[in-house]
């Protein structure tokens, strides 16, 4: 579904789906109403499948609010990439009403799956549950096939520092620096705004 | 035995079974459930066994080790038959009395028959118990039937025969309608149509079918599911096999947490006899059904009990949930069609065939039609496991079946539902149990856990209490599972450590409501429930920890303070005595003081003081 909206020029913000990579609707960014029988239910559109007939709406104000909620959460986490900084411009993000952490990993798991996936080679997975969770090589030591092709580097969102460099502990904040353009951009709906996201993650339009 | 190949063959093996115990006039039951076990029945089955040696009585009594009776507070519990004699809180030294007064001589001994508390009456049998007869009890009375380790009990109080009907007689479909028409719906919380499930996952396409019975229960306070596959192991293997007839299953699991290790066993031991009857295998009671069942043990992540993060441990992989944008019924389990019902469910099949959908659906409201097990835990008199038509109001379980709150206080609330379900205040105690009107209250049915609480409960420590559970047990997959319950906790903890501001109520609403809209599965869904609830019904209690800085209930650490009541304290140095970190001073016969910096507000002075001097603020 995400993969045709964005073919149709229809941008529906997202994190952790890759073209070519199987989706698990991890950061639940991509959400939309999904009307069925009169009644409209909240799921991602990187899970779902498209089908004749179907009902999708992704810009209502409930999906907006939603969505602007996530992101809020996310750039909260780790304000320390112009990925995340973007999404949550993107998505509306205007204050952030929760005290800054300055993690390093958002769980994406684009570097899992393209590590598994592309390469077959399994050298690094999700280690721990909830809190704990954290990406790892099998018993925290790299495995010989590990062959550091660095396409997990590649495909990692937190990569991309912010334009003014990263922020030191204590000093986080909504960036904004790119607010301007995204505001224009976002008087056409459904126009892609080359946010930093896309560039060098294949997100349909860089590819 | 040798391999039943007929539904005849069953019924000879039955006839001679029970022909086979006509020589036995007495049975002794003890329960053997968890419950039980917590207060040493196994040191009274022994005591009972070696006495009934010692007498000669081997032949003629038997003595039944059964699963849980539900009323546990009462543990260990004994019925001698026949007489329905109910003897409570055994000891391994009442053995002998029991073997020789009751089972030789049938004489009932007063100093061991229930006396209830409300009234101060003593009851001799257990139908006449108020705890009971309050009770509408479908699945668990036949836990006291049978002993979970023996197919043979089973067999003879007349269990299987729902499979030889349905193997003789019914065709899938018509099964499946028999459950429509029932209007049985998941036990396990969600309360989806049983029957509807049936028959999607019987049209799907496919040969390769599942049925999984999910008895990976983990509410904290909840433990039905436990007792019915503890007690009754057959009971559910036998609703599975029904399931498994109708959509067209070849392969069954039962996925029980490894925490409950006498479930694991007897369900293990279940399937083997199972097996060895003919009953699992090719070709069931000669016919063209071939069903087999494994057992496999749950790790202990609360999140296995979601469907599809349970199939996902099947298979051996990490217990993650997966979207269900396409449903289970079609891509479940090794991305084949598969049924997947909680114990209970399962346990309601067979009755359910037997006796006919009718007689199911007059049972209950409109739309939740049955009886509901309900683990009644928390600060309540009569702990245990109550079994009630649905439709029955909160307020009879919890002071009819339950007898009130302990120490006479008054019932605050009543929390349903487990981890996902919420708060119910005592003015909302006339709801009915019935899938819709709770989960319209904002809690639901949930598994069936209550948990009840009086005055010295904080609501908005509970949903704290919750939420960390629920921290600890989100798997991380998910975004607004993960951070949302970690902020909504960050809120909570400012509110109960005094830093509450009054906007922060309006955002944990905001957030409460996104986790809810957005998580990916049933656990980050239902997560902010404890918080949507305490805050609906509660919120003058938020309000007070954050506007007034106290926890009304006086629980809240933070925000109370110890202090001696001068006019009650006689100076006895109880507390004094009692305290760890001495912050209590005072001479002899004179008024004693706390010192608040010294206090550590463990509260062993307030439970120390015969005088109820030592007051919270």
């Amino acid at each position: 579904m995400l993969d045709t909206a964005i073919e149709y020029g229809i941008c529906i913000p997202h994190l952790c789906h890759v073209p070519y990579l199987s989706d698990i609707g991890a950061c639940r960014l991509c959400i939309v109403e999904h009307v069925v029988n009169g009644r409209s239910q909240v799921t991602t559109s990187c899970t779902l499948y498209v089908d004749e007939g179907m009902v999708i709406m992704t810009n209502t104000d409930r999906i907006r609010k939603l969505r602007r909620n996530l992101a809020e959460l996310l750039v909260a986490y780790a304000p320390n990439s112009r990925a995340i900084q973007d999404i949550a411009l993107r998505c509306g993000v205007t204050e952030v009403r929760y005290p800054f952490q300055n993690h390093e990993c958002v769980l994406c798991g684009r570097c899992v799956r393209v590590c598994n996936e592309v390469w077959k080679a399994r050298a690094i997975g999700f280690v721990g549950r909830g809190k704990n969770r954290h990406v790892d090589y099998p018993f925290g030591v790299r495995p010989e096939f590990c062959k550091q092709c660095g396409n997990c580097v590649q495909l990692c969102p937190m990569t991309i520092t912010p334009c003014n460099g990263p922020m030191k502990p204590g000093e986080e904040r909504l960036c904004g620096q790119c607010e301007s353009q995204l505001i224009i951009a976002d008087q056409t709906p459904g126009s892609c705004v080359w946010c930093k996201l896309g560039e060098g993650f294949a997100c349909g339009r860089y590819a | 035995m040798s391999r039943l190949n007929s539904t005849r063959e069953m019924e000879h093996l039955r006839e001679r079974l029970r022909e086979q115990r006509q020589s036995i006039t007495t049975t002794v039951m003890v329960c053997g459930g968890t419950g039980c076990q917590a207060s040493e029945s196994q040191a009274v089955i022994d005591a009972v066994r070696d006495e009934l040696s010692k007498q000669g009585l081997d032949a003629s009594v038997r003595l039944c080790v059964t699963g849980c009776h539900g009323f546990c507070e009462q543990g260990p519990v004994i019925i001698i038959e026949p007489g329905n004699t109910f003897y409570c809180h055994v000891s391994p030294e009442d053995a002998f009395e029991i073997v020789y007064q009751t089972v030789m001589r049938g004489e009932v001994i007063e100093r061991l028959l229930y006396t209830d508390l409300v009234s101060g009456e003593r009851f001799q049998t257990e139908s006449e118990i108020p705890f009971y007869q309050a009770q509408d009890r479908q699945i668990l009375s036949q836990n006291r039937l049978v002993d979970p380790c023996s197919i043979e009990d089973y067999i003879v109080s007349g269990g299987y025969t729902a499979l030889a009907k349905v193997l003789s007689a019914m065709t899938p479909e018509e099964i499946v309608e028999e459950i429509k028409a029932s209007g049985l719906r998941g036990r396990g919380g969600g309360g989806f149509p049983t029957g509807r499930k049936w028959n999607e996952c019987q049209e799907a396409p496919g040969d390769e079918k599942y049925v999984i019975c999910n008895a990976d229960e983990g509410d904290p306070g909840a433990y039905m599911d436990r007792c019915v596959l503890e007690g009754n192991p057959h009971l559910v293997l036998e609703g599975m096999m029904i399931g498994a007839w109708a959509i067209g299953a070849r392969k069954g699991y039962i996925y029980v947490r490894n925490e409950y290790p006498l479930a694991v066993k007897n369900s293990r031991i279940a399937v083997e006899q199972a097996r060895e009857l003919g009953l699992l295998g090719d070709n069931i009671l000669g016919s063209s059904f071939s069903f087999d069942v494994d057992v496999a043990r749950g790790g202990g992540a609360f999140v296995c009990g979601e469907s599809t993060a349970l199939m996902t441990s099947i298979e051996g992989k990490v217990g993650e949930p997966r979207p269900k944008d396409v449903h289970t019924v079609v891509d479940g389990l090794y991305h084949k069609p598969t049924t997947l019902n909680n114990v209970e469910t399962w346990a309601n099949v067979p009755a359910i065939i037997l006796n006919g959908s009718s007689w199911f659906a007059s049972k209950g409201t409109q739309g939740s039609k049955g009886t509901k097990i309900l683990a009644l835990t928390g600060r309540i008199k009569n702990t245990g496991l109550v079994e009630v038509a649905m439709g029955t109001p909160i307020h009879d379980v919890v002071f009819e079946i339950g007898g009130g709150a302990v120490n006479g206080k008054p019932v605050k609330a009543v929390q349903t539902g487990g981890p996902s379900g919420g708060c119910l205040p005592v003015d909302k105690f006339d709801l009915a149990i019935d899938f819709d009107v709770l989960s319209e209250a904002g809690s639901m049915v949930g598994s069936g856990g209550m948990v009840v609480m009086d005055e010295e409960t904080c609501m908005v420590d509970v949903a704290k209490y919750f939420l960390a559970f629920l921290q600890d047990e989100s798997c991380g997959k998910c975004l607004p599972c993960r951070l949302g319950i970690d902020r909504m906790l960050e809120i909570i903890n400012d509110i109960t450590e005094g830093r509450g501001r009054p906007e922060q109520l309006d955002l944990l609403e905001e957030l409460a409501d996104t986790v809810a809209q957005t998580a990916l599965c049933g656990l980050g869904k239902t997560a902010p429930n404890p918080v949507l609830s305490t805050l609906r019904y509660f919120r003058q209690e938020y309000e007070a920890h954050i506007k007034e800085k106290k926890c009304p209930a006086g629980v809240c650490k933070a925000l109370i303070t110890y202090w001696i009541d001068p006019d009650r304290c006689t100076g006895c140095r109880v507390c004094l005595q009692g305290c760890a970190h001495k912050a209590i001073t005072g001479k002899k016969k004179q008024v004693h003081v706390i010192d608040t910096q010294l206090c550590q507000k463990c509260g062993i002075c307030r439970s120390e003081c015969k005088f109820d001097a030592i007051r919270v603020v």
